[in-house]
C-alpha cells in the first residue's frame, strides 16, 4: 500500500486510546447500530418485547456453535463442515429416540456422536498436517453424506419428548423467563468465556493461535491442544445441532445448509481474527444476535429477499472492515 | 481517513438500500396478511404471488409476501411464521415445506388467534380444526391425470422411470402415489426407476437425472411430478440427445416448460392454477377474518395441457399468461 494517510502520522498515543476503545466496543457498537436502525425504521413491529425474545430464541443455533467456532478462529483454524454437522446431529438424535432411548439419552448420545466427529477432524487436521480449511471443507461433504445416509435419504420424524420443548415459543405472559435453549446458550457462553479466560487450556488457545511455532517452544503440545479445541467445538456444535432439532421437531438431513457462514460470520463481526489469537465469546454472540436481528428488521420492513440478501453482506463486510482497521492502527 | 470515508460510503449504501427496498406504508385498520410461499425463485410462486396480490387489491388487503431467504429451508420458514405471529399480522397464508415441522408453529399461532390458511402443500392435522383451510390442487387426481395420458400416449405399455422431486414435500408425494397408482393397473407397464429424487432445485434434478442416464436410454415414458424436476429432466434428456425421443410427462406450465411442449420434447403437462391458489388463498382468510365460514378444503383445479390444448383460450389461465 503506497497510501499514506494524515491518521498514520498521528501520535502513537492518541491512536493507541482509539484502536482500544475500537478493538473493546467495536461489536458492541455494531449491535447498538443495527439496533437504532431499525427502531427508527420500524418502531411499532421492530421494538415489542416478543420481538426481542424470538431475536433471542432465533439466535439459539448459530449462537451456541459460535462459541466453538471461536475457539477454533481463536487457535488460527476453521471449521467448514459445522452446518453438515449439525444436520447430522439432527439426525443421530431423532434416530436415537425413534428406537425408543429416552430423551434425555438421546440428547447425550447425539453430543458424544459430535464430539467423536470433533476427535476425527482434530486427528486429521493434526496427523495428515493439512490446513483446517482442506479437512473441514471435505467433512463438510461427507458429514452431510452422512447425515443423509443414516436418515434413509428421508426427515426423520421421532416421537414428542420434551426435547422439542427446548425452543418452544414462551407463553407471551412470562416473557421474562425465556426459552430453554436461550438459557442454555447463555450459560455455556459464560462457561466458555471463564474457561478461555481463566484455565490453562484457554491461554493456550490463543497461544497457539498467535504464534504456532512459538508456542511449540514455550513447551505447549499443540498438537493436544488443537485435538481438544476440535473436539470442544464439536460438542457444541453438538448442542447447536440438538437446538435445531427442537427447532425442527425432527431430524432433517438437508437443514442448516450454508450454517457455517452465518456462524463464521458472527464470529467475525463479533471482532475474532481469521489470521488466530484474536476473538472473545461475547463479540461471537453479540455478531450472532447482530446477523438475527438483521434478518428480524429486514423482514419486519417487507425487504424483498434479495434486498435482505445485500444487505446482510454488507453488513459483514463492514464489520470487517471495521476490523481490518482496527488492525491496521494497532499494527 | 480514507479509510473512514470507505466506511460511511458502505454505510450509506446499506442505509439507501434499506430505504430503496422499503415498500409504501400501509393506510390505517387495513388487515395485513402475510403470505408464505415455499421459495421465491421458482416461476410458479410469482403466479401464486400475482393471484395473492390481485387479492389483495380487490379486497382491500396489506399482502406482505415473504419467502424463506434459502429457497427450501425448513427451518428458515418456521422463522418466519414465528417473526410473523410477534409482529401481530391478521392472517397467515402458508405453504408449509414440511408436514410435520410447521405444524408447532401454524399451532402456536392459531393459539395467539392468528388465523392461518394452508395452501398448495399438506400439512399435519385437521383443515377447519388445527388451521383454517387446506387450499390446493388435488394432487392425487393431477397424479393419475399424467399417468393416464402417459399410458395412453405409450398404448399402454412399455418402461416407465419417474423421477421424485424431495422428501417429504406432501404435495408432490400425492402426485407420485397418483401417477403410480394409475402405473400399477396397467399390466404392460413396467416402472424402471421410481424411487430417486430429484432434489429441491433444477440443478440437483438435472444431475440425479445425468446418473439416471442408462435407465433413460432403455425407458419409453417419464414423468416428473413438478416444475424443478420436470425441467432438470429435461435438460438432462437434452444434453443427451434423448428429447422428443422419450414420452415424457411433466408438472406444472411454466413458460420454459410450455416451450418445451410446443418442441415436442415434452408430450404433455399437468397444468395447475398457481393464481388461483394464490388469490383463494388469501379471499379463504379474509372471508374469515370478516366472520364468514369458510369451506375446510378447496380445490384449485388441475387441467391436462398438450401440445394441441395449448391455443384454447381457457388454457391461458393455466399457463399464467393471463
Amino acid at each position: 500500500m503506497k497510501t499514506v494517510s494524515a491518521d498514520s502520522l498521528t501520535p502513537v498515543s492518541s491512536r493507541f486510546g482509539w484502536s482500544d476503545l475500537l478493538t473493546r466496543l467495536g461489536p458492541l457498537i455494531g449491535l447498538l447500530f443495527v439496533l437504532v436502525l431499525f427502531s427508527v425504521l420500524e418502531p411499532q413491529k421492530f421494538l415489542r418485547l416478543n420481538n426481542f425474545e424470538l431475536i433471542l430464541r432465533q439466535t439459539a443455533v448459530v449462537g451456541t456453535a459460535a462459541l466453538g467456532m471461536t475457539l477454533i478462529i481463536i487457535s488460527g483454524g476453521i471449521d467448514l463442515s459445522v452446518g453438515s454437522a449439525i444436520a447430522l446431529y439432527t439426525v443421530v438424535i431423532a434416530l436415537l429416540l425413534k428406537i425408543g432411548i429416552p430423551s434425555f439419552g438421546a440428547a447425550t448420545g447425539g453430543i458424544l456422536v459430535a464430539a467423536l466427529c470433533g476427535c476425527l477432524i482434530g486427528l486429521l487436521i493434526t496427523r495428515l498436517k493439512l490446513a483446517p480449511f482442506i479437512i473441514t471443507l471435505g467433512m463438510w461433504g461427507s458429514l452431510r453424506g452422512t447425515a443423509k445416509g443414516l436418515a434413509d435419504n428421508s426427515m426423520v420424524y421421532p416421537p414428542v419428548t420434551f426435547l422439542n420443548e427446548l425452543l418452544r415459543p414462551v407463553s407471551p405472559d412470562h416473557i421474562w423467563l425465556l426459552t430453554p435453549g436461550a438459557w442454555m446458550m447463555l450459560l455455556l457462553a459464560v462457561l466458555v468465556a471463564a474457561m478461555l479466560r481463566y484455565t490453562r487450556f484457554g491461554r493456550h488457545i490463543f497461544a497457539v493461535g498467535s504464534n504456532e511455532q512459538t508456542a511449540r517452544l514455550c513447551g505447549i503440545n499443540v498438537e493436544w491442544t488443537k485435538l481438544r479445541i476440535y473436539m470442544l467445538a464439536a460438542a457444541l456444535a453438538g448442542v447447536a445441532g440438538l437446538l435445531q432439532f427442537s427447532y425442527l421437531t425432527m431430524g432433517d438431513p438437508t437443514t442448516a445448509t450454508g450454517m457455517e457462514l452465518d456462524i463464521i460470520a458472527a464470529v467475525v463481526i463479533g471482532g475474532a481474527s481469521l489470521s488466530g489469537g484474536q476473538g472473545s465469546i461475547l463479540g461471537s454472540l453479540v455478531g450472532a444476535l447482530i446477523m438475527t436481528i438483521v434478518s428480524n428488521g429486514c423482514t419486519k420492513m417487507e425487504l424483498d429477499n434479495w434486498v435482505q440478501e445485500i444487505v446482510t453482506g454488507g453488513i459483514i463486510i463492514l464489520a470487517v472492515t471495521l476490523d481490518r482497521l482496527r488492525h491496521r492502527r494497532t499494527a | 481517513m480514507r479509510k473512514l470515508a470507505l466506511v460511511l460510503v458502505c454505510v450509506g449504501t446499506v442505509v439507501g438500500l434499506f430505504s430503496c427496498g422499503k415498500k409504501e406504508p400501509s393506510g390505517p385498520k387495513k388487515l395485513t396478511i402475510a403470505v408464505i410461499p415455499k421459495g421465491t425463485t421458482h416461476v410458479f410462486w410469482k403466479s401464486v404471488e400475482a393471484g395473492a396480490k390481485k387479492a389483495g387489491t380487490e379486497l382491500d388487503v396489506n399482502i406482505i409476501w415473504k419467502g424463506p431467504l434459502k429457497e427450501s429451508d425448513r427451518a428458515d420458514q418456521i422463522k418466519l411464521v414465528e417473526q410473523f405471529v410477534a409482529e401481530g399480522v391478521d392472517g397467515i397464508v402458508l405453504a408449509p415445506l414440511d408436514f410435520e415441522a410447521l405444524a408447532r408453529p401454524v399451532q402456536s399461532a392459531m393459539e395467539r388467534n392468528i388465523p392461518v390458511v394452508v395452501f398448495d402443500s399438506a400439512l399435519r392435522g385437521e383443515p377447519g380444526k388445527d388451521f383454517i383451510s387446506f387450499v390446493a390442487t388435488n394432487n392425487r387426481k393431477g397424479g393419475q391425470m399424467a399417468g393416464e395420458q402417459l399410458a395412453k400416449l405409450l398404448n399402454d405399455k412399455g418402461k416407465v422411470v419417474l423421477l421424485r422431486y424431495a422428501v417429504g414435500s406432501a404435495s408432490t408425494e400425492e402426485r407420485e402415489a397418483g401417477f403410480l397408482e394409475v402405473m400399477k393397473k396397467k399390466s404392460g407397464i413396467t416402472m424402471l426407476v421410481e424411487n430417486r429424487y430429484g432434489g429441491a432445485t433444477v440443478g440437483e434434478a438435472k444431475n440425479e437425472s445425468m446418473k439416471l442416464i442408462d435407465q433413460l436410454k432403455e425407458a419409453d415414458g417419464v414423468f416428473c411430478p413438478n416444475e424443478s424436476s420436470t425441467l432438470g429432466m429435461l435438460g438432462a434428456l437434452r444434453d443427451n440427445d434423448l428429447a422428443g425421443k422419450i414420452i415424457f410427462v411433466g408438472f406444472d406450465a411454466t413458460p420454459p416448460l410450455v416451450d418445451a411442449l410446443r418442441q415436442g420434447h415434452i408430450k404433455a403437462l399437468v397444468a395447475q392454477d398457481p393464481t388461483r391458489m394464490g388469490h383463494e388463498g388469501v379471499q379463504t382468510i379474509v372471508s374469515h377474518l370478516k366472520g364468514q365460514s369458510v369451506p375446510p378444503v378447496v380445490d384449485t383445479g388441475v387441467r391436462l395441457v398438450t401440445p394441441e390444448s395449448l391455443n384454447d383460450p381457457e388454457m391461458k389461465r393455466f399457463l399464467g399468461q393471463e
